[in-house]
């Protein structure tokens, strides 16, 4: 219950905030139009020449409140499905994976003070990482909106 | 339909900090590759410091150069959680396990970890609870912690895991600030019930029983012994 009150909240929040639709699951965690989504529960914003990578609102949900969050300094390269950092919460460190290939142009810095920020807007201020696509054809094998919403349904079914 | 799903149990006794490390390193490349299924350490630690991916060795109250004359090894790990101890007779679980074939997030995961040591308390009349929010672990009273956790998970895959203390040497514990909170305890089985606790074996036995039961594993297959790294890097 408490999950649905707060999976509503946030939705409201969005709608007054940003322009991409959101396309609330059964499984009540947010999943927004226009971005794409990997199975490992990141998202991708393509926008132009950068990419902004997160994760999603289905993966802070399963991971509880973050506590910390170790991401690399800018300049490196990150491959697709490999690790570029990880969260802390409940005592575990989680890794996790770019959607994309590209160069790291940009760190969210804000997160080594308020790692909470994943948590409270994982689409919006708790965006990790930044970074300037290899192969924009990547974004092709990742899954869309309603694919992730049914990928999160499966998984979350399956205990 | 639910599947049946099968855990193989490895007994491994007491293994140093660093061995048991290089093993699970192994074991989660060749579980996410799906060469083999869900594995189960179980073991003790010779007297271990090890602090998690925040490095928060501030929370060690000796020296480093100290460690040697008290007996005891410091790791650095990329486990979640602070700095604690192991060592013997603490029962040391380490599931290398694929969380995404059972839907389970890193939240879900570490509540059934606590369930696990909270049930084994309960079969010897102890009443332990999760800790309050920022402390993950099993207490008594909430003022006395009986059990520890710990977990890295890597694309779906777990390591590292849990330490439920049967009865350690607790002093070991006052060289530390435990897991980072200060105005608590550490206890034990031994100290929470009546003088006589069964062999140690048979608990740790105990608590393998009870994680199977809470991540729903329909059968055991229990292997014991260390395993032994050969040139090609197998372990036999």
């Amino acid at each position: 219950m408490a999950l649905r009150m707060w999976a509503s909240s946030t939705a409201n929040a969005l709608k007054i905030s940003c322009v991409s639709r959101p396309l609330i699951s059964r499984c009540f965690s947010t999943v927004l139009d226009g971005l794409k989504y990997a199975s490992s529960h990141e998202w991708v914003k393509h926008e132009g020449s950068v990419a902004t990578v997160g994760i999603t609102d289905h993966a802070q949900d399963h991971l509880g409140e973050v506590v910390f969050v170790d991401l690399p300094e800018p300049g490196g390269s990150v491959a697709q499905g490999s690790s570029f950092g990880a969260v802390e919460s409940v005592k575990a460190t989680s890794d996790v994976n770019s959607p994309i290939s590209g160069e790291i142009v940009e760190v969210n810095t804000k997160l080594t003070e308020a790692p909470g920020l994943v948590n409270s807007s994982p689409y919006e201020e708790g965006w990790m990482i930044k970074i300037k696509p290899k192969n924009p054809s990547e974004l092709d094998s990742l899954f869309g909106a309603k694919e992730y919403t049914k990928f999160c349904e499966e998984e979350d079914a399956a205990h | 339909m639910r599947i049946l799903r099968s855990l193989e149990v490895w007994k491994l006794g007491i293994v140093n900090y660093l061995d048991a490390l290089k093993l699970q390193e192994k074991l989660v490349v060749d579980r996410k590759s799906h060469k083999i299924c869900d594995i189960l350490l179980s073991l003790q630690h010779p007297p271990t410091y090890t602090v998690g991916k925040r490095r928060t060795d501030h929370n060690l109250l000796i020296p480093q150069s100290e460690l040697e004359r008290v007996g005891a090894e410091l790791h650095y790990t990329q486990r979640g959680g602070d700095i604690t101890f192991h060592g013997p007779h603490q029962a040391i679980l380490y599931p290398i396990i694929s969380l995404r074939e059972i839907g389970l997030g890193a939240r879900s995961y570490v509540e059934k970890l606590e369930l696990t040591m909270i049930e084994l308390a309960a079969k010897y009349g102890v009443k332990a609870c999760p800790g309050q929010a920022g402390e993950t672990g099993v207490w008594v009273e909430q003022r006395r912690k009986i059990g520890a956790i710990g977990v890295r998970i890597s694309n779906g895959i777990t390591s590292h895991g849990l330490a439920f203390n049967i009865n350690p040497d607790l002093t070991y514990f006052g060289h530390i600030v435990p897991c980072g909170i200060s105005d608590k305890e550490v206890t034990s089985l031994r100290r929470e019930t009546g003088p006589v606790l069964p062999d140690e074996e048979i608990i740790q036995e105990q608590l393998v029983s009870c994680f199977a039961r809470n991540f729903g594993y329909s059968s055991l297959i229990w292997k014991e012994g260390t395993p032994v790294f050969s040139d090609k890097d197998d372990i036999k």
